[in-house]
């Protein structure tokens, strides 16, 4: 019995190793450091998108390579999951990329921390504007300057099933429709499917644009214009839970397991699984390109009450191309920007693949060559652009989010489904919502 | 320095210096140095392990340690702030005490739950069965893909609404639920995914039962012990130095758990928070939300209360550990 288990200090200089090294690892992954520069002679740019888009950009920068061949460019692309946190730290190394597509909700962001290059002085020479709106040019501009090149007219939409919606016998709804059409008919959806479909997935917290929408419609923003606060008041994102939860008592809206499946997960969208027949998710036809089988449709945001209806919507800039402060290669970049926003070839490439092309010259390239539904995408967001633009009552276009939107959105989006889940009350989750809304926009 | 030595040594010597005599005496003078500690060489060896110890850990660690007193967005130079971030954590961030309930809850049920079913299998495997090499590389296989992220997206389409999980249970006229994506199931998904990789306890265990005397087992026999009297009065006694060293690793590795929390929750730790362990929060406070400060301060929090229960394990194992000697 001598010569089994005794090796006391063997245990405990292994175990102890172990758990050292299992420490160390853990602590030194979180440290870093600043520095600066591109280390690559090519110009480095990087994109986040669908397989279609990373074909789009590299036909177009092919395109653009024919006519520059010295500009060497390194393309690097990944989904959206990762794609700023890898940028983060790509900063941080000092290895950040020459030229990145970035996104509307965090350009005010690395604008004001000093990452992005202002483009004002190229404008007019080498960066050709031509066309762009002065409302498009506002979701690049960031205190006065401008931080990036607006890709195309986004604009708030709803998705919607069509063909799901004619074999109910349902008929499609007017772009002048209203919060509470929308609830009529999703009652009607989930009766006449047998209560196997539900109208509208949850919108309680699913996108910040739908409540955006709803808010300015009230005369209130998501944020100051300082972005210091919220621009918004409890008794409105209290109305608007409460249409939610309204939503879902009568099963105009799904149950809260299927809207939290969705998070970070198209996949899992209530349009996509046939579970809803409209959604707040963009990403459902995002990008130039389905993921159901389904006839889809476009449809503008309800408005509160639409004879002398407050506008909500506006125009934003889809993604941007904006260039890095650290970047030696300003000056190729800003010459791929104005190639993608102008040249012919580049537009043919790109289709819709980053949103309704930005000028009407742009627009008419393509129209020829459109598929259905991106003909029909195209129009609801001609005939928002217009009206827009007619509106007399509505707000400016919203300054460029500031830092901590993201941490606001997943905010909204688990407070919606705590209530939804029924553990917290309306009531309680305001108070909640707005304290942590305070730290997060003073962190 | 030896070298000096060698030849003040070399010099008290009073023998003729004839040719083989020198030769003589630079072999022993390299003997002699050699016997003293070789000079620089063994550094030169040692040297790629001396740039990863301060290279890649301890001078991030102690980087770490100055980021968690302060400000640090990765964008811009880190600004002193004091204990600001140690204050906010236990004070001002109502998340963070999510996430420590979150992660208490999965390491209070994985742990144990591992163990056991490691311990378990270990005795089934623990016999002259013929193929049983082949039994145990299936057992241990789940824990081979260990921190795979494909596992944890299976995971995902297995505990999903119209998972497997679910049809299974239709069988059985049981209606499921999307057991990911509810907050009061989610985080047991995970403890499951934790306990069903138990291969490498499992090993551990298995080594030390094919260690235990069989003489005792022999003689505990003719004594008339059952197999329960057998386990609870010989087995688990002496093999509890095998188990505290388990539980003193799969400890440490649970509160570290991060990938299936990040890929089963798609990232977000979510529903309400129910997934999310404190290693997702950590990374997600510093890559995500540029907070690396904040997040290096958590990192040290994590460092000290592992530190602190495995201190605890070590002085608790005096009153159940048996060794030996």
């Amino acid at each position: 019995m001598g010569h089994q288990i005794s090796r006391r200090t063997l245990f405990r200089t292994a175990g102890g190793l172990a758990a050292a090294g299992a420490l160390g690892s853990a602590l030194s992954a979180c440290a870093g450091g600043t520095g600066a520069g591109s280390t690559s002679s090519k110009l480095t740019m990087t994109w986040w998108g669908s397989d279609e888009r990373h074909a789009a950009y590299k036909k177009a920068l092919a395109a653009f390579q024919e006519k520059n061949p010295k500009i060497e460019i390194l393309e690097t692309y990944s989904g959206y999951d990762g794609y700023f946190d890898k940028f983060n730290t790509n900063i941080a190394g000092g290895s950040a990329p020459d030229l990145l597509q970035m996104d509307r909700a965090l350009v005010a962001q690395y604008a004001r921390k000093g990452v992005l290059t202002p483009l004002d002085s190229y404008v007019g020479k080498s960066l050709d504007l031509t066309g762009f709106s002065k409302e498009l040019l506002a979701a690049g501009t960031v205190d006065g300057k401008l931080y990036g090149v607006p890709s195309g007219i986004g604009i708030s939409q709803l998705t919607a099933n069509r063909s799901g919606l004619e074999k109910l016998g349902l008929t499609f709804p007017d772009r002048e429709w209203t919060w509470a059409d929308l609830k009529n008919l999703s009652v009607d959806i989930h009766k006449k499917s047998g209560g196997k479909i539900h109208g509208v997935d949850d919108g309680g917290g699913g996108t910040l644009n739908a409540f955006e929408i709803f808010a300015r419609e009230h005369g209130q923003d998501l944020f100051t214009t300082d972005g210091k606060k919220l621009g918004f008041t409890p008794e409105t994102l209290q109305a608007w839970w409460e249409y939610w939860a309204e939503m879902r008592k009568i099963n105009a809206a799904p149950a809260p397991a299927v809207t939290s499946a969705a998070h970070n997960d198209l996949t899992k969208n209530a349009v996509v699984l046939g579970k809803a027949l409209f959604t707040f998710d963009s990403g459902v036809y995002g990008a130039g390109g389905s993921i159901t089988d389904a006839t889809l449709d476009f449809l503008p945001t309800p408005q509160g009450d639409w004879s002398g209806a407050r506008e909500g919507n506006y125009v934003n800039g889809g993604v941007l191309l904006s260039a890095t402060k650290a970047s030696k290669r300003v000056a190729d970049s800003v010459k791929i920007m104005s190639f993608i926003a102008q040249d012919q070839t580049a537009i043919k490439d790109m289709m819709l693949q980053r949103g309704i092309p930005p000028t009407e010259k742009a627009r008419s390239v393509i129209a020829g060559a459109l598929d259905a539904t991106d003909k029909r995408n195209m129009d609801v967001a001609d005939y928002l652009s217009k009206r827009v633009t007619k509106a007399t009552n509505d707000l400016p276009t919203p300054a460029a989010p500031p830092q901590g939107a993201d941490q606001i959105w997943n905010l909204l989006f688990q407070s919606n489904l705590a209530i939804a889940f029924g553990k917290k009350s309306i009531k309680a989750q305001l108070g909640e919502f707005f304290d942590q809304a305070a730290g997060i926009l003073s962190a | 320095m030896t070298t000096a030595k060698t030849d003040e040594v070399a010099k008290g010597t009073p023998a003729p210096a004839t040719p083989s005599d020198q030769r003589e005496r630079d072999r022993m003078r390299r003997r002699l140095a050699r016997r003293r500690g070789g000079g620089w060489w063994p550094y030169v060896f040692l040297a790629p392990w001396f740039v990863g110890l301060f290279g890649l850990t301890i001078y991030p660690m102690l980087d770490s340690l100055y980021l968690s007193f302060t400000d640090f967005d990765l964008l811009t130079p880190a600004q002193w702030v004091g204990t600001k971030n140690y204050e906010r954590m236990f004070t001002a961030d109502p998340v963070f005490w999510d996430t420590v309930h979150a992660t208490l809850l999965y390491v209070a049920v994985s742990v144990p739950l591992k163990l056991a079913l490691a311990l378990g299998v270990a005795m089934l495997l623990n016999r002259d069965l013929k193929g049983i090499g082949l039994y145990r590389a299936a057992f241990y296989l789940p824990s081979l893909l260990g921190g795979a992220v494909a596992v944890a997206i299976v995971w995902r389409q297995v505990f999903g609404g119209d998972g497997l999980f679910n049809d299974f249970l239709g069988w059985f006229g049981i209606e499921g639920q999307d057991w990911i994506s509810s907050p009061d199931t989610a985080i047991y998904t995970l403890i499951l995914l934790a306990v069903w990789q138990f291969g490498t306890p499992m090993v551990i265990f298995l080594a030390g039962l094919k260690q235990l005397p069989r003489d005792v087992y022999e003689a505990a026999e003719i004594d008339g012990a059952g197999p329960v009297t057998r386990f609870f009065r010989i087995t688990l006694p002496l093999l509890t130095p095998i188990v505290f060293f388990n539980v003193v690793l799969q400890i440490i590795d649970a509160f570290k758990t991060f990938t299936p929390a990040f890929v089963v929750s798609n990232g977000t730790g979510g529903p309400l928070n129910s997934t999310m362990l404190y290693s997702l929060y950590l990374y997600k406070k510093g890559f995500a939300d540029l907070q690396m400060g904040y997040a290096s301060a958590m990192a040290w929090v994590l460092f000290l209360v592992i530190a602190g229960f495995t201190a605890v394990n070590f002085i608790a194992s005096r009153y159940w550990v048996h060794y030996d000697d």
